[in-house]
């Protein structure tokens, strides 16, 4: 009933935003500012879950390629032993390369913290905090090929168009902040859909993420697109009171839309300061950079995109999404590049998820971790694997699931999810859940039918839940 | 001891003789098994799906004749035929279906339930459960079947309008004053003619009228002054530039694949420019539908014709596609369930994805009516190949000796690389030795000339009919589960008994877009004129414009809509016929102006009291920026997509799509999928993937921020405030000039004195580092920038 009133209201109304007084506009913004709440007519106003969240928001921290779980977290004693031996049962009906034989990892495995949890030896940073982290070895999708994983990760289907799972939780939750956009993503990806991955399709455009630059761009100069213009902030003001006084010259009191457009320049005016306030690392001290590694040249740049994410999460931003771009694709060179990989991510990471706990954020912020996809226990070539959608690991932390808990198992060699599997489109209503939203009453109407973010699949791993 | 002895041999016999068919019956002991290790795990761990509360797939699993009867997949069990038996197969985990989905169940129950199966599947109280019922052919009840949209369209006689006060140009107002009357509601007063001159020249050529059009309308006080720029307007190239778009939005238009592989579709702007060309030529409707779909099947008199047709086809090819899917039969009935469900939207309205998994839940379209039509495109060939990376199809669309040229071309490629694999062969290398290597690198050589010196050669996107085939239905929509053969049809609802019976030699094609386009098709004429009309007045007589199906909306006005179907089919299918009708209207030419009581008693303007004001959208504001700075450059047609063909448009490290610097109508900007231009994208144009027959406008601050800063805006505005400062006389008649230019009119004086005072404060505020000449056009452009990011501008009243 309630998302029906929104949908109407989305339809029949244009935004009116709460009245703000202009000095309010002109104060400089701090590093992280405080949450504006807005009127209740805003549809990206915060809304009531379905029920009790665990969660407030996410932070979804994609590894773009697809990191191999037998050489992360899934520890196979079984492809050690089995090293070079043919894989003695069939390969799926549909794959995307020639594989050969089973190929043990060329990394090292050691169990960790009171949990026990195996991490190899790619991980040392994340290691030390697994006992925040609940791991899922049961992962599984249903496409072998980059676009597609990518698509039904991001979206919940591999063939179609359709909204993202951030513009489905903004479309449900609203956001705490409206000097910021909802749902931001930061670098992403440009290929393997693209905008697709966090666009809002049917749903109305302002549940789209707002990307701060793209895979191509370094961390510390992404930004909202127009954020910053070439006119100074003196001459802007004198612009936008002209522009919002001959507006109002010619408003009648019937107009809605026309008065949504004055308050919308207002918000933007704020919205440049504020973007670039939370965007603005200098605030934060060397120990905090250090944390991230931002003082080391393999990690500055995903360690600006973990502190930026902990800063928009800190301002009230629904979604944040930081992804590490397109390099997790190993079909050759593993050992090398997997390595390279991980320590690009592994200390920021870490950071974000230490700096998150000590700030009394991590229990109310959902950080999802993982790829599209895992990879083949089976060598491709001599030092590769290719694409594995039938078993992945990812790890949730904080947010209200079980720290230092694994759910889930692959059969002996890490090929396929086995025990406790967990689908795409299961994760998905699992996270909806954790924010308090029921995946099969979220829907929207759209070309004559109701679509959800789990289309007609997706099942709550309850299991998962602290 | 003894019994219990013998049983655990016989068991042992049954498992280890699975496939042995067992002659005798069942002992007393396989009753026993079954109860202790067999109806225990279906009922804790398959019941629950497939029992008395949920059939999934159509199954039951709680009685043998349950289990023998089966579910969409035929029967789960074949007593004493585990092999055969559907039900292990799931068990096992060895095919597509696995049961449980989520854990395989351990092997002790799996090997006790095929050890049942073998003895007979016996089951003690099995008779008392009948067998669940089968899907057979839906009945269609009566109420679907009177459904509004699935009805004949009828010409139903003009309303008598009783007030003989009432301002009734043609029938359209004497429709809309019918449903008015008794509300307490009538038709607004006449809008003033400039705010009518702005509305109708962003209505059909999306451009704003420059100054001089405002004047010479206004001088014209002749009877037909309108009638004059209407027609003036429908003659101008510009018409099919603003209404071709729209199509364009229709049929998901784009330059480049998106989804996986974003590759570019070099000559996705022929079946642009063809879009544009027909509507400036007010080609027949029913024609041009005919042409899109089955064009390339068409008799044709002339080469251009002929090249027109086939790049009309590209309307089914320039979909977006998941090019690198490895099953490639998903691969090519993911790209047929596209094409079916744009060009259901697209010509019916209707959302025949739908049933592509099950029978439509609200319509009577059902999966046996799906896969009837998609066999029909399965029997077209719009892909090359479907292997990863796939190609589309592409004509060369040439004279015949271009054609002849191409040909020949391949030929030579052909024979060049025949030749290059015999020498790379072992077997050659055993005669020749040594002496094969530089022959190899001599033919790939020859290879490499004879391919760079391929004839250049105009291709379009475009299909062609393959051999015949049916499909069979596709069970939960997945191509490895089939059930019953559907014979290409028509959709069964409405064929009304011009079925089709189509052999190997077509595809059904040219015979689908006949049906489409019968004056009789109950949806076809009903759907485009409520294009057109939701294009005038911001909404469809049926709002949900591409849908009208059950969960679409209900005609406001169904008198009219079938009045203008039933027109649009008389005048030959004329879409200019309807504009001239539509805007002549006195409703079309009614003020915005609302009364509060129009607000409380019909806020969604529903009954048409008054006309709506609307946002523009994203295309007329860039071109109405462009030239009201005069700037717009009115070049027609052609490509600006900077990409060779199949080349990648995005890619993962800096490579994005961003040569947008040109100065033409935005109509011939490239369209990239999953990466539409930044200014479009903030704009609320649609997602190029999917039909979108009605744009929506929405405010988002990122829209405000584009006004304020982006280099389009900052472009714009000095252009604009360049021409403004060649203006003779003071700051006053140059303020005037700008309000002239950008609206059409003077400003008030209270406006001037505002825009005056603003001239001074942004004077006083020098910024120092510019020299005078540069601060007084940071002025001016500041002032220009302000009238482009108004609400005036940007509204059409």
């Amino acid at each position: 009933m309630l998302l029906h009133n929104r949908r109407e209201m989305l339809r029949t109304s244009a935004l009116g935003f709460g009245g703000l007084a202009l000095a309010d506009l002109l104060a400089a913004a701090e590093p992280a500012p405080a949450p504006r709440l807005v009127g209740a007519r805003d549809p990206l106003s915060p809304r009531a879950p379905h029920f009790p969240a665990r969660a407030k928001r996410v932070i979804f921290l994609f590894m773009h390629g697809g990191p191999s779980q037998v050489d992360t977290f899934d520890y196979k004693p079984k492809l050690i032993a089995d090293d070079g031996k043919p894989l003695p049962f069939a390969k799926p009906r549909v794959v995307s390369s020639a594989t050969g034989n089973l190929l043990r990892s060329p990394f090292a495995f050691k169990q960790h913290g009171q949990s026990g949890a195996w991490v190899s030896e790619l991980f040392p940073h994340i290691a030390k905090g697994v006992d925040d982290l609940c791991f899922i070895k049961s992962m599984h999708g249903s496409n072998s090929r980059h676009g597609g994983a990518l698509l039904e990760l991001h979206t919940g289907s591999d063939t179609f168009v359709r909204p993202s799972m951030g513009s489905w939780v903004t479309y449900g939750l609203g956001t705490e902040n409206r000097d910021l956009p909802g749902y931001v993503t930061i670098c992403p990806t440009l290929t393997h859909g693209g905008v697709n991955n966090y666009s809002s399709a049917f749903l109305p455009a302002m549940y789209q993420a707002t990307p701060l630059g793209n895979a191509g761009t370094a961390s510390s100069l992404a930004t909202v697109p127009f954020v910053k213009g070439t006119t100074t902030a003196a001459q802007q003001r004198l612009e936008l009171d002209l522009l919002a006084d001959l507006d109002r010259e010619r408003t009648t009191a019937s107009d809605a839309a026309t008065e949504g457009r004055i308050q919308s320049f207002e918000m933007a005016f704020r919205m440049q300061n504020a973007v670039p306030a939370v965007q603005d690392l200098s605030k934060e001290t060397a120990e905090t950079h250090k944390l991230y590694g931002i003082d080391e040249k393999a990690t500055e740049n995903f360690g600006r995109q973990c502190l930026m994410a902990r800063r928009f999460a800190e301002a009230g931003v629904r979604f944040v999404q930081c992804t590490h771009s397109y390099k997790w694709d190993q079909h050759d060179n593993l050992k090398k590049d997997h390595t390279n990989n991980a320590r690009e991510v592994d200390k920021p990471i870490a950071g974000l998820l230490s700096d998150l706990k000590h700030r009394g954020l991590l229990k109310d912020t959902l950080v999802i971790w993982g790829g599209e996809f895992g990879r083949t226990p089976v060598a491709q070539g001599k030092d590769g694997r290719d694409h594995n959608p039938h078993a992945f690991t990812m790890f949730l932390a904080g947010g209200g699931v079980k720290a230092g808990y694994s759910h889930g198992a692959t059969d002996d060699y890490g090929y396929f999810a086995a025990e406790d599997k967990v689908h795409v489109h299961d994760l998905h209503a699992t996270i909806l859940h954790l924010l308090g939203l029921d995946h099969l009453r979220l829907t929207h109407r759209h070309a004559g039918r109701d679509f959800r973010l789990t289309d007609v699949h997706g099942q709550v791993v309850k299991d998962l839940f602290a | 001891m003894r019994i219990g002895f013998l049983s655990a041999v016989l068991m042992l016999f049954w498992v280890t003789c699975a496939n042995t068919p067992v002659a005798s019956a069942a002992p007393p002991d396989a009753t026993a098994h079954f109860e202790k290790k067999v109806r225990p795990v279906l009922v804790e761990k398959c019941v629950s799906c497939h029992g008395p509360d949920k059939q999934k797939g159509g199954l039951r699993v709680d009685s043998r004749a349950a289990l023998l009867a089966g579910g969409e997949r035929g029967a789960a069990l074949v007593p004493r035929k585990p092999a055969e038996s559907l039900l292990l197969h799931a068990l096992a985990h060895d095919g597509e279906l696995k049961m449980p989905p989520k854990n395989k169940l351990p092997a002790a129950e799996i090997a006790a339930i095929k050890e049942w199966v073998q003895s007979g599947a016996p089951w003690p109280d099995s008779g008392a459960t009948t067998s669940p019922p089968k899907s057979g052919e839906r009945v269609f009840t009566p109420e679907e079947k009177a459904f509004w949209a699935f009805q004949p369209g009828k010409r139903p006689p003009v309303p008598k309008v009783a007030d003989p006060g009432s301002r009734v140009a043609n029938p359209i107002d004497a429709f809309l004053l019918a449903k008015l009357s008794g509300t307490g509601l009538s038709l607004a007063a006449p809008a003033d003619r400039r705010t009518l001159l702005r509305r109708l020249t962003f209505d059909l050529t999306g451009l704003p009228p420059t100054s001089a059009e405002v004047e010479s309308f206004l001088a014209d006080e002749t009877p037909k002054a309108y009638e004059k720029v209407v027609e003036r307007l429908l003659a101008s190239p510009a018409y099919g530039e603003k209404w071709g778009r729209r199509w364009l939005d229709v049929a998901r238009y784009a330059d480049s694949n998106g989804m996986d592989e974003n590759l570019a579709y070099v000559n996705a702007w022929r079946y642009r420019d063809y879009v544009i060309k027909s509507f400036n030529v007010d080609k027949p409707y029913d024609q041009f539908v005919r042409e899109q779909i089955a064009g390339d099947l068409l008799p044709d008199s002339t080469g251009a014709e002929r090249a027109d047709r086939l790049t009309a086809t590209g309307f089914l090819v320039i979909g977006p596609k998941m090019l690198a899917e490895d099953d490639p039969v998903k691969m090519r009935m993911d790209i047929l369930d596209e094409q079916l469900d744009t060009l259901g939207q697209a010509f019916m309205g209707l959302t025949l994805g739908c049933a592509r998994c099950h029978d439509h839940k609200f319509d009577p379209i059902t999966a046996k009516d799906y896969y009837a039509l998609a066999g029909i495109f399965y029997s077209t060939k719009t892909m090359r190949n479907h292997t990863v990376v796939a190609s589309w199809n592409e004509r060369p669309i040439g004279t015949p000796q271009s054609a002849a040229g191409l040909a020949e071309y391949e030929k030579k490629v052909t024979v060049a690389k025949a030749t290059l694999a015999t020498a790379r062969s072992p077997a050659a290398a055993a005669v020749a030795g040594f002496a094969v290597a530089p022959l190899v690198a001599n033919l790939r050589e020859k290879l490499a000339a004879i391919e760079k010196a391929r004839p250049p050669a105009a291709e379009s996107m475009a299909v062609e009919d393959a051999k015949g085939e049916n499909l069979r239905v596709h069970l939960r929509g997945n191509h490895l589960t089939l059930g019953v053969e559907a014979p290409r049809a028509f959709p069964r609802i409405f064929a009304s008994g011009t079925q089709l019976s189509l052999g190997s030699d077509r595809s059904g094609r040219r015979e689908f877009a006949e049906w489409l386009t019968r004056p009789e098709h109950p949806l076809t004429a009903r759907v485009m004129v409520n294009r057109i009309w939701a294009g005038h007045f911001g909404a469809g007589l049926v709002r949900s414009v591409d849908n009208f199906g059950r969960l679409g909306e209900r005609p406001t006005h169904p008198e009219l809509l079938d009045w203008l179907a039933s027109e649009f089919v008389s005048v030959k299918w004329s879409v200019k016929h309807m504009h001239r009708l539509i805007v002549t209207s006195a409703a079309y030419q009614m003020s915005s102006t609302t009364e509060p009581a129009a607000l409380l008693k019909d806020p969604d303007n529903r009954l048409l009291s008054h006309f709506s004001r609307r946002r523009l959208d994203a295309e007329e504001i860039r071109d109405g920026m462009l030239a009201v700075s005069g700037l717009l450059d009115p070049t027609a047609g052609g490509s600006l997509l900077k990409a060779n063909p199949r080349q990648y448009v995005t890619g993962t490290g800096s490579r994005n799509y961003d040569s947008y610097a040109h100065n033409r109508r935005s109509v011939y900007l490239p369209v990239i999928r999953s990466a539409v231009y930044d200014v479009f994208q903030t704009l609320d144009f649609p997602d190029p993937s999917v039909t979108n027959g009605q744009r929506t406008a929405t405010t988002i601050p990122t829209q405000s921020l584009f006004m304020l800063n982006s280099s389009l805006a900052d472009q714009t505005a000095e252009a604009f405030a360049k021409s403004i400062l060649l203006v003779k006389g003071d700051d006053t008649d140059r303020v005037r000039g700008a309000y002239r230019r950008a609206f059409g009119r003077s400003p008030t004086a209270r406006e001037e004195a505002r825009v005056l005072a603003y001239l001074r404060n942004s004077e006083e505020a020098a910024d120092p580092k510019l020299t005078a000449e540069g601060n007084r056009l940071r002025v001016w452009r500041g002032l220009c920038r302000v009238l482009l990011a108004s609400n005036e501008f940007v509204f059409v009243e």
